[in-house]
């Protein structure tokens, strides 16, 4: 089971817990499980079926775009964290 | 609403003025409670805007350095509420970039006005729930964390 650790602002889309366990043996796999879990959190991550494209996702503190992406292998007690892309200006 | 301790307010503001003329920003850590955001600590991050001479007018976060800070929040029991940035010469309120880069509604963002290398206006917005713009929320000071 792999752990995804939800931003403080998407809470209210999973129930308001800051974790969600899920099972799948890719990041990937592991997103579609947090959302059929939690559907109104797929508006939030997804644009169709593209992640959107200020979200990025950690795999044990690795950004997954440099590994493997979606298709990212997955073991039993990896974590997930979902970063915003932040940026700004006048 | 954006609870804000004093000494932090006063921090933000520092640390926008000495980011002048670049923009200066970071995050804002505490805790979301019944639409209040309760802010507990704020850390300065780098603007690393890739474009030297674009800074006055840009900023960026880098991905690595939130999620450094969010799990050293995480270790301490806090959270990632919102995220502050400054507005060198120009008013504090929120820009159709800061709109186009934001990322989810619930997070405050909280910019500083800082005119000539002084902390001016300080005001605080939440995006929209769908996205189309920000509106401004209130900002409360307060002495101490309540």
């Amino acid at each position: 089971m792999t752990t995804i650790r939800i931003p403080t602002p998407l809470r209210p889309y999973s129930g308001g817990n800051s974790t969600v366990t899920v099972s799948g043996d890719t990041v990937g796999e592991a997103l579609d499980h947090l959302t059929q879990q939690h559907p109104q959190l797929r508006n939030h991550l997804f644009d169709g079926e593209e992640l959107r494209s200020f979200v990025n996702i950690y795999l044990n503190k690795e950004d997954v775009r440099g590994l493997q992406g979606a298709q990212t292998a997955l073991k039993s007690d990896d974590t997930l964290m979902i970063i915003p892309s932040i940026a700004g200006g006048m | 609403m954006l609870i804000l301790p004093h000494p932090i307010h006063a921090q933000i503001a520092a640390h926008g003025a000495a980011s002048y003329p670049y923009e200066g920003c970071g995050l804002l850590l505490g805790s979301a409670e019944d639409g209040r955001n309760i802010v507990v600590a704020a850390v300065p991050l780098p603007n690393v805007w890739p474009v030297e001479s674009e800074k006055p007018e840009r900023f960026r976060i880098a991905e690595d350095d939130w999620r450094d800070v969010e799990l050293e929040a995480m270790s301490n029991g806090l959270d990632v509420i919102g995220i502050f940035h400054s507005h060198p010469d120009h008013p504090a309120v929120a820009s159709p970039r800061d709109l186009a880069w934001a990322s989810w509604p619930g997070y405050s963002y909280l910019i500083t006005q800082i005119i000539g290398g002084e902390p001016a206006d300080g005001r605080s917005w939440q995006l929209m729930p769908d996205r189309s713009g920000f509106v401004e929320e209130p900002v409360e000071v307060v002495e101490d964390n309540q």
